[in-house]
C-alpha cells in the first residue's frame, strides 16, 4: 500500500497536536519513571478503596463510634468490643451456622463436582452441550437465584417440593424448606450447591484433562485395575486442583451474603443467619459501627488465618 | 519369556492406514528392532502387541496363545514409553514397585523391595530410590521407566523409542547397558526406533517399516549388505548410500537396472575409472569424506583420515559390490 497507514496518520496527527511543553517533559523521563506513571493510578485506587478502609476499620474497632450519630465524638474503649464479641453466645451461634453452611456446601460441591467432571471427561457424544447446561447456574446473579428458589421451595406450588413428593410420596405441602427451623439450614446448602457445583466441576475437569493418557496406558499394562488407577493416579493428580477449588469456594462461602439474604434473610429466627448477615445487621441496622468493625476484623483474621494454613497444605500436596 | 507372532495385522485411524498386513515373529530371547521414519507404523505395531490398539484384521499370538482380543493386563507384556510416563506423585521406588503391587500378582512386600533393589542397582539408580520421580534428569527418568519394566518377568519387553529424548552421550551409554541387560536376562525385546545406529548395535534382527508395511526383516548385516529394495538400502548407512542413475558410473549392470547403489566405503579413489572432481573434504578424525558431483549427482566417498585430496582435484572412481535396482526400486540380484 502506498503512503502511511491510517494508524500512522493518526499517530502523526496526535504527535503534532501535543503541546511542545508536554513533549519536552515526556522526553526527559526515564523508563522507570514512565513505569511508575502507568502503575500509579492502580496503586492509588488500591490504597483508597482497600488499604485505607482496612486501617480505618481497625481504628474504629477500638471505639464506640456509631455512624448514625455523627455529632457524638467516638471514644476509644480499648479491646472492649473484642471482649464482648468473643464472649457473646449469639456470635458463636452465627459462627456455627456459618461453619455448617461452609462445610456442607464444600462437601457436596466437591463430591458432585468431581463426579460430574469425571463423567464429562469420558468425552461421550454431546459432552460439550452438557457442559454448557451444567455450567449455566454459575452464570446467574446470586440475587436472582435466591429469589427464584423461594418460588421453587413454595410448599403449595413449588417445583422442589413437588419433585421430593414425587420420589418419596410425602405430601408436598407438609414441609416448608425455608420456613422450617430444621430444614432452612439445608435449603441454603442445596441452593448454593446447585449454583456453584459447576465451578468445582470445571476446575476438576481441567485437572483431569492435564493427566496424560499414556500414564493410564502404563498403568493398564502394569495390571492396575480401573479402581486402582482411580485411587493411585486420578485422585492424587487432581487433588491440587480440587484443593484450589475448595479454597475458592471456602472463602466465598465464608463471606456468603446475597444469596442467603434473598432466600431466607437469615430466618426463621436466626437459624440461617450467617456471620456476614449478622455483621450487616450490627453495622447498618443497629448502627453499632465500632462493634461491627471489631466483628469484621475477627472474620477477616479468621478467613485469612484459615486460608493461609490451607495454602500451606496445598503447597505440600503440590510438592508431593 | 515367550515367542510373539503377528499375522496379517492391519490397523487404520480414520482414513490413515497405520500398518497394513504386517507379519512378524519375535523368537524367544530375540532382540528385534523396528526401524522406520515417523509415521511408518512402528509405534502402532508395538501398541498392537501391547493391546493398546486393536487390529482391524490379523491376529496376535503371545507364547502360542491368541491374545488379539485380550486387554493389555491379560497379555503379560512390559512397555517402556517414549515420554517415560512415570507416575509423577510417586517416588522412584514406588514407581518401580507399582507393577509388582498389582493385586493380581500378589508379590510379598519383602520380595518387592529385593527385586526393585536388584533392578535399580543394575540400572545404577539405587541411590535415587527415595527421590520423587519428577525430580530426576531425563536419563534417570528413562532408567526408572526401563526399571519399571524390568522388575517384572513378562513374556516380552516392548520399547517405544526409549532413548530418543536423551542427549547423544547418555543415549550411547544406555544403549550399551540395554544390550548387556538383554544378554544377562535373555529377554525377548521388541524395540522401536528411527535411529539406525541403535538398530544396528542392539538388534538380533532389524525390521524395516515403510508406510505401514514391513519391507524387510533380517540380521543387521543382511539388511545392510543385502537390502531387498532401494528404500531399505537408503535407510541404513551413514553417510547415506550413493544412488546414481544407471550408466553414470562404469559398472557392468544387469538388464533392467535403473539405479545403481554404491555404499560410500565401496568406492576406490584412484587415477582410473569414472572421472569426478572433488567439491569438498570433511575431516571427521577417524575418517574423512570426499564430496563430489558425478554427472550432476552428489556423490560421497569414504577416504583415509589422513588423505591429501583437496577440493578441485580430478580423480577416478572404481566401484566394488554395487547394488542394482529396477525402475520400481526393487533389487535386481545378479
Amino acid at each position: 500500500m502506498a503512503g502511511p497507514s491510517v494508524a500512522d496518520r493518526i499517530a502523526d496527527r496526535a504527535a503534532a497536536a501535543t503541546p511542545m511543553t508536554v513533549v519536552r517533559t515526556v522526553r526527559g523521563l526515564t523508563d522507570r519513571a514512565i513505569a511508575w506513571i502507568f502503575v500509579a493510578p492502580t496503586i492509588f485506587l488500591l490504597l483508597a478503596i482497600n488499604i485505607f478502609p482496612l486501617i480505618w476499620t481497625i481504628n474504629l474497632s477500638f471505639t464506640n463510634y456509631r455512624a448514625n450519630r455523627l455529632t457524638r465524638p467516638a471514644e476509644y474503649i480499648g479491646l472492649r468490643n473484642y471482649e464482648r464479641l468473643l464472649t457473646d453466645p449469639d456470635i458463636w451461634h452465627n459462627m456455627q451456622v456459618t461453619a455448617h453452611f461452609v462445610l456442607w456446601t464444600l462437601f457436596f460441591q466437591v463430591v458432585i463436582g468431581f463426579a460430574l467432571a469425571w463423567l464429562i471427561n469420558r468425552q461421550f457424544k454431546g459432552h460439550g452441550f452438557w457442559t454448557t447446561i451444567i455450567v449455566l447456574p454459575m452464570m446467574l446473579s446470586p440475587a436472582v437465584v435466591g429469589n427464584f428458589w423461594t418460588f421453587l421451595y413454595q410448599p403449595q406450588i413449588g417445583l422442589f417440593n413437588y419433585v421430593i413428593s414425587f420420589f418419596t410420596g410425602v405430601d408436598p405441602s407438609s414441609f416448608d424448606m425455608i420456613g422450617s427451623v430444621a430444614l432452612a439450614p439445608w435449603s441454603i446448602v442445596i441452593v448454593d450447591t446447585w449454583m456453584w457445583t459447576p465451578f468445582v466441576m470445571l476446575i476438576c475437569l481441567a485437572g483431569l484433562r492435564s493427566i496424560p493418557e499414556s500414564i493410564y496406558e502404563a498403568a493398564e499394562i502394569d495390571r492396575a485395575s480401573p479402581w486402582r488407577q482411580f485411587w493411585t493416579i486420578t485422585v492424587p493428580m487432581v487433588l491440587p486442583f480440587l484443593m484450589l477449588a475448595v479454597l475458592f469456594r471456602g472463602i466465598e462461602n465464608f463471606k456468603m451474603f446475597d444469596l442467603v439474604v434473598e432466600l431466607t434473610s437469615g430466618g426463621p429466627g436466626s437459624v440461617t443467619e450467617l456471620a456476614s448477615i449478622n455483621l450487616k445487621r450490627e453495622a447498618f441496622e443497629k448502627w453499632r459501627t465500632g462493634y461491627a468493625s471489631a466483628y469484621a476484623i475477627i472474620l477477616f483474621v479468621t478467613v485469612f488465618g484459615l486460608a493461609n494454613i490451607y495454602v500451606k497444605a496445598l503447597n505440600k500436596v503440590k510438592e508431593r | 519369556m515367550a515367542e510373539v507372532r503377528l499375522t496379517g495385522v492391519s490397523k487404520s485411524f480414520g482414513k490413515t492406514v497405520a500398518i497394513r498386513d504386517v507379519d512378524l515373529a519375535v523368537a524367544d530371547g530375540e532382540f528385534v528392532v523396528l526401524l522406520g521414519p515417523t509415521g511408518a507404523g512402528k509405534t502402532t505395531t508395538l501398541r498392537t502387541v501391547a493391546g493398546l490398539e486393536r487390529p482391524e484384521t490379523g491376529t496376535v499370538h503371545i507364547g502360542g496363545k491368541d491374545v488379539t482380543r485380550s486387554a493389555p493386563a491379560e497379555r503379560d507384556v512390559a512397555f517402556v514409553f517414549q515420554q517415560y510416563s512415570l507416575y509423577p506423585h510417586l517416588t522412584v521406588f514406588e514407581n518401580m514397585a507399582f507393577p509388582l503391587r498389582s493385586p493380581a500378582r500378589r508379590v510379598p512386600e519383602d520380595r518387592i523391595t529385593e527385586r526393585v533393589g536388584q533392578v535399580a542397582e543394575m540400572l545404577r539408580i539405587d541411590h535415587k530410590l527415595a527421590n520423587k520421580a519428577t525430580r530426576l534428569s531425563g536419563g534417570e527418568m528413562q532408567r526408572v521407566a526401563i526399571g519399571r519394566a524390568l522388575v517384572r518377568d513378562p513374556s516380552i519387553f516392548l520399547m517405544d523409542e526409549p532413548l530418543s529424548s536423551l542427549d547423544a552421550k547418555l543415549r550411547a551409554g544406555l544403549r550399551v547397558e540395554l544390550k548387556r541387560i538383554q544378554y544377562e536376562l535373555g529377554a525377548t525385546i521388541l524395540y522401536v526406533t528411527h535411529d539406525q545406529i541403535e538398530a544396528m548395535t542392539l538388534a538380533t534382527r532389524v525390521g524395516v517399516l515403510n508406510q505401514g508395511r514391513l519391507v524387510q526383516i533380517g540380521t543387521p548385516k543382511q539388511i545392510y549388505e543385502d537390502p531387498d529394495d532401494i528404500y531399505v538400502a537408503g535407510r541404513l548407512g551413514s553417510p547415506r548410500i550413493n544412488l546414481v542413475p544407471a550408466g553414470v558410473i562404469a559398472v557392468p549392470a544387469p538388464p533392467g537396472t535403473a539405479t545403481v547403489g554404491l555404499r560410500t566405503e565401496h568406492v576406490e579413489i584412484g587415477r582410473d575409472g569414472t572421472p569426478a572432481t572433488i567439491d569438498r573434504i570433511e575431516h571427521l578424525g577417524d575418517q574423512s569424506r570426499a564430496h563430489m558431483t558425478v554427472a550432476g549427482t552428489p556423490f560421497t566417498v569414504l577416504v583415509d583420515a589422513h588423505t591429501d585430496l583437496a577440493p578441485g582435484d580430478s580423480v577416478g572412481l572404481s566401484p566394488r559390490a554395487p547394488l542394482f535396482f529396477d525402475a520400481a526400486g526393487t533389487r535386481i540380484r545378479a
